[in-house]
């Protein structure tokens, strides 16, 4: 039975390590430093009568002169002219976009402070992904330039126009070539300015690359079907998902949308219309999409093409390559079942591959064609534009710097100095253009290197358009004037190539009324509310595969071979970091890794038994020389799920301009990449020797343990569909309950939650969410180690064993496994439970924690005198400490702490200072908010208008959040699903937050 | 008995010092408002003697109440505003075609009445707003008002007229209070010099018997050439009274600690200088003002909100206060259009506004969340019930502690004004089921719990 699987956190839990069981006897990490106290010397030392004395007249004096003052002066300071839209203390929203998504900026008195999705967005519903959550906090960056620079010295924008103007004259006589370089481009407007410039300067290209590029798949579509875009995936429409280590909801392509594609077939309301999508994933390291998948085989990376390749023959029947993958007789196996599934679900299939390799993605192309999913699954006809970097554009781009053909060169929106895996090949080359500008907000490392630095302003100072996908056209509008002296890159371009409208605003707006609103029959002021034109999709046309597949099968073998002589590293970008540009947001380096729960680090993954073959543990610093000699040293972590002999490591690391946070937080793997095929590539292979040295990765799954308690509940998928209780009814009936509280009516509101575990993915956007919405400090690595991170939220991620697709159940079994590779995960979000029998506030002696009458846990922080008694009686482990005053402490400036960023933080929410406990509010700021709007307008409370920040944010909307005396409301129907369950039911604390099992889909053998 | 008649003599002495001296100080300082007021109310006296001389129809003092209420946003005595000075107009037009216009200028000018389109022309064609609702009794009261204060003479008008804006309301109560206090010192006074007498009458008593018993008396003269300090220490070693006074000082400290603890960071009364002496009294006390005229926060929003000098602006774009200063603007006002970069000549606005700091009076801790909107839009509490009598204040003060025993108070005394307000009605019916009849305050739909103001 699955209630009975085990289930664990990280390795050390697994098997019980004595220094496990030592470091979680206690609650917190510190030694208490009773010994010492106790011992001869402890007790000898004595506190002088004299300091003892000096210390009560301070005291006392302190006390007097405090009460001897008359009112503090605070200067109280209105608008000279208040704009009409404003009130003081009430929010104002603005409609902008972000990735190409839609968004709303919510800000107070004129700052920016927190981003939500625009709920009348073209996808429906909110949610964000965590990067637009912490997005607000770059406008704040300190690290920024605060004004643009020409040769190294702070300059005016008359000054740099001048300069740039005069020289890019000089270049175009010279008949030398210009060059705008820059990640994808997807604003028509930019385009068309753009275009513009080269109309005036007409030596100029526009080259567009991506620091992690698609154009494998751009290319294979363009020799497979005549049409070389991003096709549009349709996961809503798959029943069946094969995915060869695509991490389509984390960080592939579009993973918010996919999110919600993929979800709308497993979550509450598709499993009661007895209906879930099975997912199954081939891959390499753990990815966040691994985790989620129904079944998923760890593979190589020189073994994936040959997966596919055995794919597309045991789908066309043709005997294409190699028959076999490599001595992987698991991925054997699971290739001849999804073949199996693929076809059984022909029309609702879908093969997607990460891979950047024309090859691979060309066989994938003809697997899709086989079963039909053009059209269906795959959309050829409304294509994604975010992204159309081309590799061997950049690459030619070098060679013509190298050569000295470039007398110009405009870097906007990317990092290649940083990125471009031969960074000194670039630099070097790029040393040999007289003119090089750059539109980075920062000195970063390409920046460092242009003579001109023209600081761009950030999309919250911005006007703009972005076309993320056909049709979709998503507006920027700025919510508050440039905070440093920025300009944007458009409006640069404008003004340098003497553009008959030199104003960026007016631009958008004339473009916008030309070429976009007309046909969506809007005006200027309907889209500034709105925020979106969707022109709907185009017809579907039909397409025949065209592509040559014995060809592209001869290259996969190839690079199949190059790559399995040593051990395989595969690169890949993590769902904060990304590609490197977030590196310096302290937000994302502090929400932890969804897989492995690490934050402010890239590592190398590998799997334990390989590890314990090679000799390493965890946390060694080993050194990795890669193919091409590049070497770096990184710690260890032991990954469970790790395909065995590969390494994983993060890129978007190891920056080295990017500002205080970010630089020198891990190491860069981008030098590993290399061109294969003709696009950049992502894997290389290595060898590794160790170091010697040590350093321990700044992880918070490992500071909690609930003590062998199971508190996940987990059902197949097919047992779901004989009976919806199953895995949930473990404890029921088992235990007569004796209350020791009083019970508590509620008369008004009782404020409870629902969290769908089949829904959650473990994406983290709820964690950022609740760190700006609550003013939750950033603590910083070190402190991450001492287990003080501050995280209201957690997503707690854990891992149980499969063994050919049966659940390990007993315990005695678990040790005779050594097959690391088979593990599935679940991730459960945990935060404070509002338990009704609150074991914390039976043990506060000062009452500052207390029970509300509409079901909540209030704390009252003013009250609180830090005896750390509630965290330590806490069953869930929620409540957090605050062991400085990080608000206001000079050794946390590097993070929030700083006059700037704290314009960030939320009005309605007190900062706490030192000495005192913290937790889960239920966002009491917007639960008395949404009343007092009710009540201001006379009115009962809508069920779903109040929302909690990481409700909001949750893009799989895994969390529902309302009123259980409404016997309407969402929340009241979810806990009433047969898949309800309440973590530790058993110790009857009431808790208000209810869960709903887990169901994978998974296939007996 | 002796040492205790002489501790007695000695404190009586001291009081008695002390009090002819701040009797004496309080005296003084009498002399001077009550010399003011003497003058002004002969100049009164003068003025209203004059008026009655010139034989006015109507009432001037009800006039100048509508006059102040309905035509200084465009008219002044002396001097154009946006309307024509008005000193002289009854000499310049009848009362009747001054009924008329007042009443609806543009019937008559749309009449083709000369004088009323001249007037119209003149002054840009700027349409007088018609005020249908005065009675004709009302516009001669206008006049008279008009009249009366045109023909005083303009300097010492503005003056005095200063004088008995700030005077006026305060004369009253000062002079009840004044009486009060004399009459206390008199008592004192009084009881003093019964208690000298009945000292004396001891002394004198004590020395009767004395004598009789045959004791030769010695005379004072060796205590008055005692030492100051040989008195302290002969005093000292009297232990009934080191502990009496130590009793008296354990009580005295004790109390004054226990109040200034718990009145620390309370600053009730706090009355800091502002930038502009913006009067209360005057705007919503005289003026009437309607409060979220200029708080327009505070029934939608947290903040109450200081206002933005635009809307003071409204107002003091025309009124300047001019008659009050010698034709000169108000230098308060001056403070908006510096603050403004707004030159009243040209009536332009320059580029270099500063905006004004005021000082915070109301200080509540970051740790509390006090929100206007819900008491005042949804409590339909009056503004008044938390700051005082501000419509009387010319400089406001703190006028509640803001503590939370005075917040909790108010929670747990004061009813939920639910009625009307569907929000409430699904609340107070499972409230009507479980405690029937008990009255719904904030305190019992949980108003007292920590996270509703804490969080």
């Amino acid at each position: 039975m699955e209630s009975n699987k085990k289930y664990w956190k990280g390795l050390d839990e697994l098997q019980r390590t004595p220094e496990f069981a030592e470091k979680n006897k206690n609650e917190f990490a510190e030694e208490l430093p009773l010994e010492e106290v106790l011992s001869e010397s402890g007790l000898n030392t004595v506190t002088p009568r004299r300091d003892f004395l000096k210390t009560l007249g301070f005291g006392l004096g302190a006390v007097s002169l405090a009460a001897c003052q008359t009112a503090p002066v605070h200067k109280s300071i209105p608008y000279l002219i208040k704009p009409e839209e404003v009130t003081p203390g009430v929010p104002n929203y603005y409609v902008s976009s972000y990735n190409g998504q839609s968004i709303l900026v919510k800000t107070r008195e004129g700052r920016p402070i927190k981003v939500e999705g625009n709920g009348t967005g073209l996808f429906g519903n909110h949610g964000t992904d965590a990067t637009a959550q912490a997005s607000v906090l770059d406008l704040y960056d300190v690290s920024k330039l605060k004004s643009p620079k020409l040769n190294g010295a702070e300059t005016s924008w008359k000054e740099l126009d001048a300069f740039v103007k005069g020289e890019l004259n000089k270049v175009q006589a010279s008949g030398k070539k210009i060059r705008i370089v820059s990640s994808t481009v997807t604003s028509p407007s930019a385009k068309s300015v753009i275009a513009e410039f080269i109309s005036q300067y007409p030596n100029t290209t526009h080259v567009q690359a991506d620091a992690v590029s698609y154009s494998g798949i751009i290319q294979a579509n363009g020799s497979s079907f005549g049409k070389a875009v991003l096709p549009r995936y349709r996961f809503d429409r798959a029943d069946v998902i094969v995915s060869f280590g695509a991490d389509f909801l984390g960080t592939w392509i579009a993973g918010e949308e996919f999110t919600k594609q993929y979800v709308s077939n497993r979550n509450a309301q598709s499993l009661k219309k007895g209906k879930m999508s099975r997912h199954i994933q081939f891959e390499a390291g753990m990815s966040m999409t691994g985790t989620n998948a129904d079944s998923r085989i760890a593979v190589k990376p020189s073994e994936m093409g040959l997966a596919v390749l055995a794919l597309y023959n045991a789908v066309t029947g043709s005997q294409t390559g190699g028959a076999q993958i490599g001595n992987n007789t698991a991925a054997d196996k699971a290739v001849k079942l999804a073949a199996k599934e693929l076809q059984n679900a022909r029309g609702r299939a879908l093969v997607v591959a990460g891979s950047n390799d024309v090859a691979i993605q060309t066989v994938v192309n003809a697997i899709n064609a086989a079963l039909g999913s053009y059209g269906a699954t795959i959309d050829l006809d409304n294509p994604f534009y975010t992204y159309s970097g081309n590799d061997a554009s950049f690459n030619a781009f070098v060679d013509e710097m190298g050569r000295g053909e470039v007398g110009a060169v405009f870097f906007l929106n990317t990092n290649p100095a940083y990125t471009y895996f031969n960074s000194k090949a670039f630099s070097d080359a790029l040393a040999k253009v007289p003119l090089k500008v750059s539109f980075a907000d920062r000195e970063d490392e390409t920046a460092s290197l242009c003579n001109v630095i023209a600081t761009n302003a950030n999309y919250l100072e911005s006007w703009g358009d972005e076309n993320a996908f056909e049709g979709y056209y998503t507006l920027i509008q700025p919510a508050i004037n440039p905070v440093f002296s920025t300009r944007q890159a458009e409006q640069s371009l404008l003004i340098w190539s003497d553009n008959a409208q030199k104003n960026y605003y007016q631009y958008v707006k004339a473009y916008w009324e030309k070429n976009l609103l007309p046909a969506a029959g809007k005006t200027w002021k309907q889209l500034l509310q709105e925020g979106f034109v969707y022109t709907g999709e185009k017809p579907a046309t039909a397409y025949t595969f065209g592509g040559n597949v014995a060809a592209a099968s001869q290259a996969i073998a190839t690079q199949s071979k190059a790559l399995a002589k040593d051990i395989e590293v595969q690169l890949y970008e993590s769902v904060a970091i990304r590609d490197g540009r977030h590196a310096n947001n302290a937000f994302l380096q502090e929400l932890p890794d969804p897989v492995s729960k690490v934050t402010w680090d890239n590592y190398a993954a590998v799997a334990p038994k390989f590890a314990e073959e090679q000799g390493i543990e965890e946390f060694d610093l080993i050194e990795i020389k890669g193919a091409n000699g590049y070497t770096v040293v990184l710690p260890v972590l032991l990954q469970p799920g790790q395909a065995k002999g590969t390494i994983s490591i993060a890129v978007g690391y190891g920056r080295t301009k990017t500002g205080k946070a970010g630089n020198g937080v891990g190491k860069n793997a981008y030098p590993f990449a290399s061109v294969v095929n003709g696009t950049v590539q992502f894997l290389t292979t290595a060898t590794i020797s160790k170091t010697g040295g040590k350093m321990e990765l700044a992880q918070t799954q490992t500071h909690h343990s609930y003590e062998g308690r199971t508190v996940i509940r987990e059902a197949s998928f097919k047992n779901y569909l004989k009976d919806p209780h199953t895995g949930n009814d473990k404890h029921q009936g088992e235990h007569k309950t004796y209350d020791l509280w009083p019970e508590h009516k509620q008369i008004g509101h009782s404020w409870v939650m629902a969290i769908d575990l089949n829904a959650c993915t473990g994406c983290g956007s709820c964690v950022v969410a609740c760190n700006v919405e609550n003013n939750i400090p950033v603590v910083g690595k070190d402190e991450v180690r001492r287990r003080r991170e501050m995280h209201w939220i957690r997503i707690d991620r854990y891992y149980s064993f499969n063994e050919g697709g049966k659940s390990v159940t007993e315990e005695k079994e678990i040790e005779k496994l050594d097959n690391f590779d088979d593990v599935s995960v679940v991730h459960q979000p945990m935060l404070c439970q509002h338990c009704d029998h609150a074991p914390c506030e039976t043990v506060c002696p000062v009452i500052a924690t207390m029970h509300s009458s509409d079901g909540l846990n209030h704390m009252a922080y003013n009250r609180c005198v830090g005896t750390r008694y509630c965290a330590n009686n806490c069953p869930y482990k929620v409540r957090r400490f605050n062991w400085f005053n990080y608000w206001n402490d000079s050794r946390f400036d590097n993070y929030l702490n700083n006059e700037f960023s704290q314009l960030l933080l939320n009005p309605d929410v007190t900062t706490r200072s030192r000495g005192v406990m913290e937790k889960c509010t239920m966002c009491i700021q917007r639960i008395q908010g949404g009343r007092l709007q009710a009540k201001l307008e006379k009115r009962p409370l809508k069920d779903g208008e109040i929302q909690m920040a990481c409700q909001q944010a949750c893009t799989a909307g895994a969390i529902i959040f309302g009123d259980f005396n409404d016997p309407n409301s969402e929340v009241r129907k979810a806990l009433g699903d047969e898949r309800t369950y309440y973590v530790l039911q058993e110790l009857n604390v009431q808790p208000g937050i209810g869960y709903q099992t887990k169901v994978r889909n998974t296939v007996e053998a | 008995m002796s040492s205790i008649s002489l501790v007695f003599r000695r404190v009586v002495k001291s009081l008695i010092l002390v009090s002819v001296l701040s009797i004496g100080i309080h005296v003084k300082a009498q002399n001077a408002p009550d010399a003011n007021a003497a003058a002004e109310q002969s100049a009164a006296g003068a003025a209203t003697g004059a008026s009655a001389a010139q034989a006015v129809k109507g009432d001037a003092n009800a006039g100048g109440a509508i006059f102040k209420q309905k035509c200084t946003a465009c008219h002044a005595m002396d001097r154009t505003v946006v309307g024509p000075a008005l000193k002289g107009v009854h000499e310049r037009h009848d009362e009747a075609w001054l009924i008329k216009w007042i009443k609806n200028s543009q019937a008559l000018v749309a009449a083709g009445d000369p004088a009323a389109v001249k007037v119209f022309n003149e002054y840009n064609k700027t349409v007088m707003t018609p005020f249908p609702e005065l009675s004709d009794d009302d516009v001669r009261n206008i006049l008279a008002y008009i009249q009366v204060e045109g023909d005083k003479p303009a300097a010492p008008a503005g003056g005095a007229q200063g004088a008995e804006g700030s005077t006026g309301a305060g004369q009253g109560s000062g002079e009840v209070s004044n009486f009060m206090l004399g009459g206390l010192i008199v008592v004192v006074i009084v009881a003093l010099l019964v208690i000298l007498v009945l000292n004396r009458v001891i002394k004198t008593l004590e020395r009767l018997l004395l004598q009789k018993q045959g004791i030769v008396i010695e005379e004072e003269a060796d205590e008055e050439g005692e030492s100051a300090a040989a008195k302290i220490r002969r005093l000292s070693k009297n232990k009934k009274l080191v502990f009496f006074i130590t009793i008296l000082l354990i009580i005295f400290f004790g109390t004054w600690g226990w109040i200034a603890m718990w009145n620390t960071g309370v600053h009730q009364g706090y009355q800091p200088t502002q930038p502009i002496k913006y009067s209360h009294q005057l705007h919503a006390g005289t003026l009437k003002i309607d409060c979220q005229y200029c708080h327009s926060g505070a029934y939608k929003s947290k903040n109450a909100s200081i206002p933005s000098l635009n809307v003071c602006m409204n107002c003091h774009n025309y009124v300047q206060a001019t008659e009050k200063y010698n034709g000169e603007i108000s230098p308060e006002i001056m403070k908006i259009y510096k603050a403004l970069d707004y030159d009243p000549q040209t009536k332009q606005y320059g580029s270099n506004p500063k905006p004004i700091q005021w000082v915070r009076i109301h200080n509540l801790p970051d740790f509390a969340y006090f929100n206007h909107s819900q008491h005042v839009s949804v409590g339909g509490l009056a503004c008044q019930k938390c700051h005082g009598p501000i419509q009387t204040m010319s400089e406001v003060y703190q006028y509640s502690p803001l503590t939370m025993k005075w917040c909790i108070n108010c929670h747990r005394e004061n009813n939920v004004n639910y009625k009307g307000n569907a929000y409430y009605d699904k609340v107070i019916a499972v409230h009507d089921q479980l405690k029937k009849g008990e009255k719904v305050t904030p305190a019992v739909l949980g108003g007292l719990e920590c996270g509703k103001c804490h969080y």
